[in-house]
């Protein structure tokens, strides 16, 4: 995982160096904000500790460029004192988490790992269910057979796995799946529903989406 | 050509016979499905009977004598049939009123849709006995499995590709994985329609 450190104090920058490499991060240190900025622009990152007292350019405009060029990419702001308004700019200017100096690494490096956390647990890697694998980069569902599943019906599925004890109701679905569609409505579900449970049986999986509209889906 | 000089000896007219008999029942099947789904379950349906050279060059591969007795009891293929449907479920369903007839003893079924080959390959395949002694293959499957096969039939013989070998490979079982969701999508409106009604 990459993560670019931007801190002008050349001491902190090297322990910080430290501690995140000796943790298994890959990482990118910067002296200042052109040099942040330019690396941001060259290269992809998993994270972004940013100073905000930083020469050439601080931290929160460091930071509105790169959103300015929908780099998305999580933000933690280092302020060097518990100035409210720095947090707040901060913040507003687009940033995640912010840790106010002098701070323990250990919370660092717990913040880093929940800003980073969603995305090696959800995107990047496979979900697993009984005997069934949903393939986040080619939407593959698989057991014995395999089948190709359309945006939806991967969203869908991907979350009925990540709620394997709970009944998912039929609101929730529509509210995180078609929030974008004012068309969407319960039979919508329902079809989607009823297009995986094909397809659970197409590729020969004994997972099965228990339940309906009323009661919610659980799988099982 | 002349009786004693085909694989086949004598039994061409036979055989004939016993394929212009298996596409009827398969057509009195298609019009009971007709009559329950209001609409017909079969796309097209093709029949024939496998050629001499074939015939010949399949004993040859399996090296066993290039014989009547080979290409009637040794091989099933001299009969073929290949029905097409237009969704999965109608696979299944002619399937078992081919079994439910009790006019064949089935030899083998080979359910490649629901267990589909490492290639991308999906169709039913059914080996039959019929009352008179002889042997059918049949394929069902529905237009999208017939599309892909009839696809990657055209590319098989294309050759030098090299290192892109396994690329085109994963790329052809993606088409197939592709198609069948569709195949499986489709089915799903039918059922939602065909519930309302």
């Amino acid at each position: 995982m990459k993560i670019l450190l931007a801190e002008d104090t050349a001491d902190l920058n090297k322990v910080l160096c430290a501690v995140l490499t000796h943790e298994g991060y890959d990482v990118t240190p910067c002296f200042d904000g052109e040099q942040a900025i330019e690396r941001i622009n060259n290269d992809g990152f998993d994270c972004l500790v940013l100073d905000i007292m930083m020469p050439k350019k601080d931290g929160i405009e460091v930071l509105r460029e790169a959103r300015s060029k929908n780099i998305v990419t999580p933000v933690i702001m280092l302020t060097a004192k518990s100035e409210i308004d720095d947090r707040v700019a901060g913040l507003d200017a687009g940033a995640d988490d912010y840790l106010t100096k002098p701070f323990a690494m250990k919370e660092l490096l717990a913040r880093v790992r929940a800003l980073t956390r969603r995305k090696t647990e959800y995107s990047s890697g496979d979900l697993r269910y009984n005997d069934v694998a949903l393939d986040g980069k080619t939407f593959e569902l698989s057991s014995e057979n395999s089948v190709r599943l359309s945006v939806k019906e991967f969203e869908l599925m991907q979350l009925l796995i990540l709620n394997p004890n709970r009944r998912v109701p039929c609101d929730y679905i529509l509210q995180s799946i078609w929030s974008r569609e004012p068309d969407a409505q319960a039979d919508t579900v329902l079809l989607y529903i009823s297009y995986l449970r094909r397809k659970l049986k197409a590729v020969a999986s004994a997972t099965v989406i228990d339940g309906d509209n009323a009661q919610g889906y659980l799988l099982r | 050509m002349k009786t004693e000089n085909s694989i086949y000896g004598e039994h061409r007219p036979a055989l004939e016979a016993t394929m212009e008999a298996l596409l009827q029942h398969i057509e009195a099947i298609r019009a009971v499905m007709t009559e329950s789904l209001g609409m017909d379950p079969v796309e097209h349906s093709l029949a024939r009977i496998k050629s001499e050279e074939s015939m010949r060059e399949k004993c040859r591969r399996n090296n066993l004598p290039e014989t009547t007795e080979s290409a009637l009891e040794k091989l099933y293929d001299a009969i073929g049939l290949r029905i097409v449907c237009a969704f999965v479920d109608d696979v299944y369903t002619i399937r078992d009123f081919l079994v439910e007839s009790n006019k064949y003893e089935v030899l083998q079924e080979k359910d490649y849709i629901r267990h589909c080959k490492p290639n991308g390959y999906r169709s039913y395949h059914m080996i039959l006995r019929t009352a008179n002694g002889y042997h059918a293959e049949i394929q069902l499957r529905t237009i999208s499995m017939d599309t892909w096969a009839a696809l990657e039939h055209h590319l098989k013989y294309k050759k030098n590709l090299g290192d892109r070998t396994a690329l085109i490979g994963s790329e052809l079982k993606r088409c197939a994985d592709e198609l069948a969701s569709t195949d499986l999508s489709m089915q799903t409106i039918r059922d939602m329609i065909l519930e309302k009604e």
